[in-house]
């Protein structure tokens, strides 16, 4: 993922490379999901969130649907 | 007697993936750069052999991404093992981290004030985020997610 200075520049960035524009998140939305992946990552007990762990954390934030399911097969 | 001494000694024995991982992840939070495996083995006193098996253990849980070749750490998530895009400074010290997510999770790890330096995906401009007192510092920005969640590790460096 990438940050842009607006929407515009995400809209240029995706035409210019023919992709499709994908979901856009705010910074808070990011802090978010940085404290919920990383705060504990240099303990013991640390791990990766697993599929249905991801699923509650980006809900918890407001993303929902196939783009931010883990075992999503289309989106 | 028994709680003494499990408080005296840090609790039961770890095995060897929980401080090979602790051992990676405060040397780098020290040094800002990820151990060898030959370090890893000399800190721990372990072989060499024993300790790649645990990063290869570790990669398949997705806490490294490897070279292949070398079995060298590129990725310590939210640290880079090479430099990238994403400078993270905090307490004196800069960071790379592997994109602007693991940016934030870096002051997240270590739990500090930090300054991030990168730029616009677009138009490479310069721009700087900032962490205060356990929240970014309001700026005008979005962040655009390409792949999705399915895929992320399909291909981790482009993600």
């Amino acid at each position: 993922m990438l940050l842009f200075r607006s929407e515009e520049h995400v809209n240029r960035w995706c035409s210019e490379r023919g992709l499709p524009r994908r979901p856009l998140i705010s910074l808070p939305q990011l802090w978010y999901l940085a404290v919920a992946w990383y705060e504990n990552r240099l303990t013991a007990e640390s791990r990766r969130p697993a599929a249905d762990e991801m699923r509650g954390v980006f809900a918890g934030v407001g993303l929902e649907g196939p783009f931010w399911d883990p075992a999503a097969d289309q989106w | 007697m028994g709680l003494w001494r499990k408080r005296r000694c840090g609790g039961p024995a770890m095995d060897l993936e929980t401080r090979v991982k602790l051992n990676i992840y405060t040397t780098i939070a020290e040094t800002t750069r990820p151990p060898t495996s030959a370090e890893v083995a000399r800190a721990l006193g372990e072989s060499r052999a024993e300790v790649e098996g645990a990063f290869r253990s570790l990669a398949r849980k997705r806490l490294l991404v490897l070279d292949d070749a070398n079995a060298r750490i590129r990725m310590a998530p939210p640290f880079s093992g090479v430099a990238t895009g994403f400078q993270v400074t905090l307490d004196g010290r800069t960071y790379f981290a592997n994109c602007v997510w693991d940016a934030l999770g870096v002051a997240a790890a270590l739990h500090r004030d930090a300054d991030i330096k990168t730029t616009c995906g677009d138009c490479g401009e310069p721009m700087r985020l900032r962490v205060r007192d356990a929240a970014p510092v309001p700026q005008a920005c979005v962040i655009h997610f390409a792949v999705p969640a399915a895929l992320w590790w399909e291909d981790v460096v482009y993600t």
